[in-house]
Formats: C-alpha cells, structure tokens, sequence
C-alpha cells in the first residue's frame, strides 16, 4: 500500500512519512501538484494526501488530474487543509476530493480514514478486475457465438423454394433456436419437413439441430421413409445429447402426387388438418417418445397415413405456441390455436404468431415459437440436367455356366458394371427389366424347360416357383451367354442373350389379359426396347435398347 | 434386397416396403408379409421408395397381392416409384388394378 504525500513544507512532509512509515505503508513525498502528477505516471499510488496551497499547481488544479490518471479504479485523494469554511470544503469535494485531514494531524484519525479508504480502494480495484474478466469473457463469447451463428445459418438454410408448400415462422426466444425446421425433396418428388423442438432454449438446445439436419438431408435425398428418418435420428440425439436433453419432433412426408401424407410424430403437440375455413378436419397425435430418449431396439416406427386433398392444409406447431401465457398466467392453448386457425380464410404462419403476440399482449416471450402449415400439393416437375454420355464405345460377354445360374444373380452385377459408363445408371431400371426378363426367360424356358402355363392354375404362381427352384438344384450342364455392345454413336446398347437349350415357342404377346401370369415379361420387352427379335429356333433373343 | 412391413397405428394400413430388387426371389418373403392381413386392415400400401428394379415377376407378385386379397382390401396402393417404375407399371396398365400415387 503506497501513500503519496503533497505538500510543499518540509516539515509536513517529514512528519508525514514517519507516522505513516511505523504503520507500515509506503511513502512517496512530492512537493508540488506537478511534481505529484509526474510521480504518478512512474510508479503505483494507493492513496493521495493533498495539499491545498502549494507554488507550481495547486491541490484544486492537481485533484481532478490525479483523478483523471487513476483512471476506472477509485484513487482517493485525502485532502491536508487548514481551512475550515464550508466554501473550501465544498471546493475541495468539487475538484474530486474525498476526504480531509486537519493540521495539525491526529495519528489515530489520519491512520483510520487511510485504513478506510484503502479498504474501499481494494474493493473497487477488485471490482475493476473482475470487470475486465466479464468483458472479456462476453467479447468471446460474442465471437464465438457470431461463429456457431454463422454455422447454422449455413447448415440450417432454408431456401426459399419451398414456399409454394410451406409456410413457416419460427422465432427464437434468445439468438439461437432449440427450435429447428428443415424441409427437402426426394428424388421421387415427395416434399418433407421436420419440425424439431429440442428440451430448453438457446445455444444449448440448438446444437442438437447441426447433426440432425446433416442426417434429415442425407436421407431425403435417399428418399427414406420417415420412421426410418426418425430412426436414424434418434439414435445419433441419443449417443450426442445429455440423457436429460431431447427433442420433441414432427416428421412429415407428402407424396409427389400432394395425395398423401405420412409423418411420424414424437412428443409434438397435436397436428391439425385443416380446409380452407381453417376448420380442423384431422388431428394427428403424437404416439411416441420425443427423440434421443429410447434405445434403437425400443424405438417405435409407427407411421400414421393419411389422404389429402388440394386445398387442405397441414399445422404443425411446437408446445411454445400452446403454451404462451398472458399477464394471467393462462395459456394460448389448443383451444385458441385452433379458432385462430379459423379466424381467416387461408390464415399464414405470420397472423398466427401475431394472434400469439396480442394473446401474451407481448410480454417477453418465455419459449421459442414456430409453425409450420404444410400445403398439399402436388410436386412439380424439377428440371433435369442433360445426362453426359460416354463416348468410346465398347462390347463385352460373359459366360453363364450350370453352376453361375445356381448360385449367382448375375443380372444386378451386369447392371452393376453398366452403370459405371457415364450416362448409363440413369437407365439402369430399365436395363435391369430388359436383361431380368431375357435371363429369366433363357433360365426358365430355355434351360429348365419350365412351362408357364402353370402360372395359371389355383396357386400356380407360387408353385412355379418352386417348381424352379426344385430343376435348378438338378441343373448340371447349361450355359447362357450374353452380350453387351455399347454404341455411343447411335445412342444405343444392344443386348444378345443365347442359351444352350432348344429352344422355346413364342407365346403371343398381343394378348392384352392381365389375368395370364405370363406374357408380360414379353410385353414389357417390346415396349422398353426400341428394336426385339428372336431367332428361328428360340434361344436367342437380340435387344436393342435406345438410351435417349 | 430386402423386405419390411409395417402397419400404421390404428391397424388400418399396412405398408410393405421393398429396398433394392423386386423380383421373384422375394416371393416368399412377400406372401408372408400379407398373410395374416386382419380384418381391420383396410388398405395395403406396396411403398417402392427404395425400390431400384423390379421385372415381370415382381408384377406377378402384385397382382398375385390383389387375387389374394379381394375380399379383404378395397385399395392396394403403389406409392413412391421412381419414374422408370412407374412407367413399367404404366405399359402393363397396372393403373388399372391398383392405387398408383
């Protein structure tokens, strides 16, 4: 504890330093206000004792400059005065001082009012510190929020192509949303979304959302079910989360055709399906656990389907919707919710959350709100990108012994290696059928001499099939050969499927019967391929295939 | 190739989801999974999402589906074929027989 005497006589000055020395305090003597000013900018003071009348500058004119050099932490300057008017007392307050001490000095009340004041220099310097420790620490986590921020923002973009099928408002009760809403297409043209509300608010709950929405994409773009969604999902929340953390969700599928919905629904408030009018002709209840909370063998798939029309519409809310309360302490409810649904013709997510707002007579929101209102449409068409095909063609065979037809499913592999020339998996489907149907053929007819007509009687189908099965394990000597011929010019794959057997008739394939269990393997041939012809003595067939 | 079913919560559908191939190898499998179609079963759905290639005998074992059960079901429901699919369902007018969404 450093004590800084000002005084311009010797005397004071000397006798100063020793009563304050036996107390143990370190003393710095200057004899002006400058000379003081210039001692303070070299070393530490604790406490200033000041001088009222000294040559150079003053103690009015150095008070409020020693004050300002102390800077945020409380530097008490003790006034050493003879004067005793309240005129100078009064100035000695106003230029900064805290406090006097009367020539000549009393050891005890001098010692007590340094004692005093130290205490409360300690105090503030203590406050100061801690006050730089808590800006520091909300600078970071400024920063650090601006980048989780702008990581969610990434990964959680919505785009706004959505919006002819949905319309949707989320607001977060703090910067960032335990509340999450992700939408996607698959390939098949079905539109999904995922109305996800993770236990509590803020940073905390949200960072559930980032590995949930890396996983709701990935398996749309599979175009997965959605109970298999949620499988998946809650089986990451449940290794990531803390077991008391979890997150209540909606999983909803339209089908390309707007026809249908199917949604699994964990822990959500009710789902309404609405007309028009708003009036709720649906309610979908939650019939699971929230996600992250059961093991994979506890999970339940359920699904609930339903059928829709064009013009209705889905709602889909989380709990802080239902659960705002006014200044009562009442809530929003199901019942509100779901005459607000009602109070307009085609009412968005926005009028909704306003209906919230004016209900709660926008107190400080206590949850994150959304909704979400799905309307059941059907897919449109997305534009596809012109398929790039290779261009170096190239022919291959392969040889399909007795054994090969026994033990293996040599028609996927063939595919398998198709697709790998550029453009041709997006036939693949299609390829399949073709070759599936000349192989089955070749197998079932040419090598096994089957008879389809057995597919005809009371239970045929199935015992033709057994049938087969049975001659396969007696095949012994057979052989199938294909080959493949890509032609790159003419946009072409040509197909020639031989086998060794004598040969089968043509049954007529312009019988249209869809009773008949065969003959549509045929049908399906002449309709896919652009070109198709059987040799004379029916074990060849040649298909060509066009791939534009 | 794979086969799983399904049934909704109050038992009315049942939904039969085929991954991979649909082909004869799974006539088995695919006669079980609407053998003990019950009495409040109202509607089976055949959900072909993950469904890459199916020939003439998965075709085959539709319609089989739909012989068998004409009694019981009123609508069996194709959904969510890719566009190749649905186009073999189309040429052999299954759209006829079945609810093609």
């Amino acid at each position: 504890m450093r004590v800084l005497v000002v005084d311009d006589q010797p005397l004071n000055c000397i006798l100063l330093k020793t009563m304050l020395e036996q107390q143990e305090y370190d003393v710095v003597v200057a004899n002006d206000g400058a000379q003081a000013i210039e001692l303070m900018k070299q070393c530490k003071v604790d406490v200033v004792l000041l001088d009222v009348l000294m040559p150079v500058m003053n103690g009015f004119e150095a008070a409020p400059k020693i004050k300002e050099l102390a800077g945020d932490v409380y530097l008490p300057v003790i006034f050493i005065t003879t004067l005793e008017d309240h005129e100078s007392f009064e100035k000695c307050l106003a230029v900064g001082g805290d406090d006097f001490i009367h020539k000549p000095f009393d050891r005890v009340i001098l010692s007590a009012k340094i004692r005093a004041h130290a205490r409360t220099r300690r105090l503030s310097q203590e406050a100061n510190q801690q006050k730089k420790q808590l800006e520091y620490h909300y600078n970071q986590i400024e920063r650090e929020h601006e980048i989780v921020e702008h990581i969610f923002s990434n990964a959680l973009d919505q785009s706004s192509k959505f919006h002819k099928y949905c319309d949707y408002h989320l607001s977060p009760a703090s910067m960032f949303n335990g509340d999450m809403f992700l939408m996607a297409k698959s390939p098949m043209g079905g539109f999904y979304c995922l109305l996800g509300d993770f236990t509590g608010h803020g940073l905390a709950a949200a960072v559930g959302a980032l590995p949930a929405s890396r996983i709701f994409y990935a398996m749309v773009s599979k175009g997965m079910a959605v109970n298999d969604i949620a499988f998946e999902l809650n089986g990451v929340l449940n290794t990531l989360l803390p077991s008391n953390m979890f997150c209540a969700a909606a999983i909803v599928e339209l089908s390309e055709s707007g026809k249908s919905v199917s949604a699994w629904l964990g822990g959500m408030p009710d789902l309404y399906l609405i007309d028009e009018q708003g009036d709720v002709v649906q309610t979908l209840e939650s019939q699971h656990m929230a996600l992250g909370i059961l093991s994979d063998d506890e999970f339940e798939r359920t699904t609930i389907h339903l059928e829709v029309k064009a013009n209705q519409r889905l709602v889909m809310a989380t709990d802080g919707i239902i659960e705002t309360e006014n200044k009562q302490g009442e809530m929003f409810g199901e019942s509100r919710l779901k005459e607000a649904l009602r109070s307009r013709h085609n009412i968005s997510t926005e009028q909704v959350i306003q209906l919230v707002h004016s209900f709660s007579e926008h107190s400080a929101q206590q949850d994150d709100l959304s909704i979400a209102i799905i309307n059941c449409l059907a897919s449109e068409k997305a534009q596809q990108a012109p398929i790039v095909y290779s261009k170096i063609p190239f022919e291959f065979g392969v040889q399909i012994d007795a054994q090969c037809i026994v033990s293996t499913d040599p028609i996927l592999e063939l595919v398998d290696v198709l697709s790998k020339i550029e453009g041709v998996s997006e036939h693949r489907s299609n390829i399949f059928l073709l070759l599936s149907e000349a192989y089955n053929n070749a197998v079932d007819h040419g090598v096994l001499g089957l008879d389809s007509d057995i597919k005809n009687r009371e239970d045929g189908f199935i015992e033709y099939y057994q049938l087969r099965e049975k001659a396969l394990t007696q095949l012994e000597n057979a052989l199938i050969s294909i080959h493949v011929k890509y032609v790159p010019k003419d946009s072409l794959l040509e197909f020639i499927i031989s086998d060794s057997g004598s040969g089968f008739r043509i049954k007529d394939s312009k019988d249209d019967n869809l009773q008949l269990e065969y003959g549509r393997g045929l049908r399906l041939l002449q309709e896919m391929s652009c070109d198709i012809q059987f040799n004379v003595q029916g074990n060849e067939v040649k298909i060509v295939y066009s791939l534009q | 190739m794979s086969l799983s079913k399904n049934s909704s919560a109050d038992g009315k559908i049942l939904t039969i989801q085929i991954r991979g191939k649909f082909d004869f190898n799974l006539v088995q499998s695919f006669r079980q999974a609407y053998a003990d179609v019950g009495e409040q079963t109202e509607k089976v759905v055949v959900d072909l999402r993950e469904t890459d290639y199916m020939d003439s005998s998965a075709l085959g074992m539709l319609l089989n589906m739909k012989k068998t059960l004409a009694d019981s079901i009123d609508t069996i429901q194709i959904t969510n074929c890719r566009p190749q699919l649905k186009k073999i369902l189309q040429i052999s007018r299954f759209d006829k027989k079945f609810d093609i969404d």
